[in-house]
């Protein structure tokens, strides 16, 4: 599959880095060149992961990102507004399969979920987990 | 009327002034301390700290009891969440955005926000009037921006100065609204009507033609 992430923080990083391992095509845009630099270099150099450094959120970088052929697009910078954004917008101008993004906030995920956008919270799922943890313990 | 306004800044703060006056009941949301406390202390207690994203932070503001929510931020995906908020928690029937990135003008006028307000398109356009050439004018896009309004001024020189308008094969699907004279006047697009140098031709245009439409208008002898 060809997969587009926005965002190379902590998670966008690490899921481009396995869902490469396991065969997919990454394209991943990040405007901040030196969040980048902790991605592998082997898979880039190899063409597996491919980086462009631009807005995510814009037009021009999804194009540059060969988003016409690619099928799941995911939004994770650190600010869920900008997710939601940008998430919508490979969805509803570019008519991408499976828009997908990552929020902090229960609120933005029904919100994103509602139009569409298949969301993730990760404060839930942490939160859950722990819970999970503590729960065994006890 | 109850509006809810996110974003009291440049925008936010005169136009809240100005409904305030017109007797509306107005509040404010501004993640900015300093914004909020000037807000409230030149208009009242009518603003407070607050995240336009958050529905908590919109429901303390009134939100689900407003008839229109504005959102002018600085931020177009903050824009664009307050305004989905509203209409999709909030119920409000009306929301209105600020979009300061032209290209995502087009995702919030198909996510149903009511009007959008293009601050670019806005002083774009206003700058163009101001160039003395003979430019093309975006003045509205009419419908799903399948066409648009526009104003092109023939230059003194220009290849169809002195024909009639009948006489010009405009591209398919173009209407001449109204024809400006360069002293101000109107005249009415009747197919005898001369064209004259400076007029300026007032058009709704398909928009993928009006490009075609400006290169035909403005070509020279």
């Amino acid at each position: 599959m060809n997969i587009i992430i926005v965002g190379s923080g902590n998670l966008g990083s690490s899921l481009a880095q396995k869902m490469s391992a396991l065969g997919h095509k990454v394209t991943i845009i990040e405007k901040n060149i030196r969040a980048t630099s902790s991605l592998p270099r082997g898979q880039i150099n190899s063409g597996q992961i491919r980086v462009i450094h631009d807005d995510g959120s814009t037009a021009s970088a999804m194009i540059a990102a060969d988003i016409d052929n690619a099928e799941v697009f995911i939004a994770a910078t650190g600010k869920d507004s900008l997710n939601g954004l940008t998430a919508q917008k490979a969805k509803t101008i570019f008519g991408i399969q499976h828009a997908m993004t990552v929020v902090k906030d229960q609120d933005a995920k029904n919100l994103y979920d509602s139009l569409g956008v298949t969301t993730i919270n990760q404060t839930a799922l942490a939160s859950d987990q722990l819970t999970e943890l503590l729960t065994q313990e006890s | 009327m109850y509006l809810v306004i996110v974003g009291g800044g440049k925008v936010g703060e005169p136009l809240a002034s100005s409904l305030i006056n017109a007797g509306h009941e107005v509040f404010i949301l501004d993640d900015d301390h300093e914004t909020v406390t000037t807000l409230q202390r030149e208009l009242g207690m009518v603003a407070a700290l607050g995240d336009a994203t958050s529905i908590r932070d919109l429901s303390d503001a009134g939100a689900s009891r407003a008839d229109v929510l504005i959102a002018t931020t600085n931020f177009d995906e903050d824009n664009l969440a307050a305004c989905q908020l509203a209409r999709n928690h909030f119920d409000i029937q009306r929301t209105i955005a600020v979009v300061h990135s032209p290209e995502n003008a087009e995702l919030f006028e198909r996510s149903g926000i009511d009007m959008v307000v293009n601050a670019t398109g806005l002083i774009l356009a206003n700058l163009a009037t101001t160039i003395p050439s003979h430019p093309l004018i975006r003045l509205m896009p009419i419908g799903d921006h399948a066409k648009e309004l526009v104003a092109i001024k023939l230059p003194a020189g220009g290849l169809l100065i002195g024909r009639k308008l009948s006489e010009i094969t405009l591209p398919y699907g173009t209407d001449v609204i109204s024809i400006i004279t360069s002293d101000g006047k109107s005249k009415k697009p009747d197919p005898d009507i001369r064209i004259e140098s400076e007029d300026e031709i007032i058009a709704l245009s398909p928009t993928n033609s009006t490009a075609e439409l400006w290169v035909l208008l403005t070509e020279l002898r």
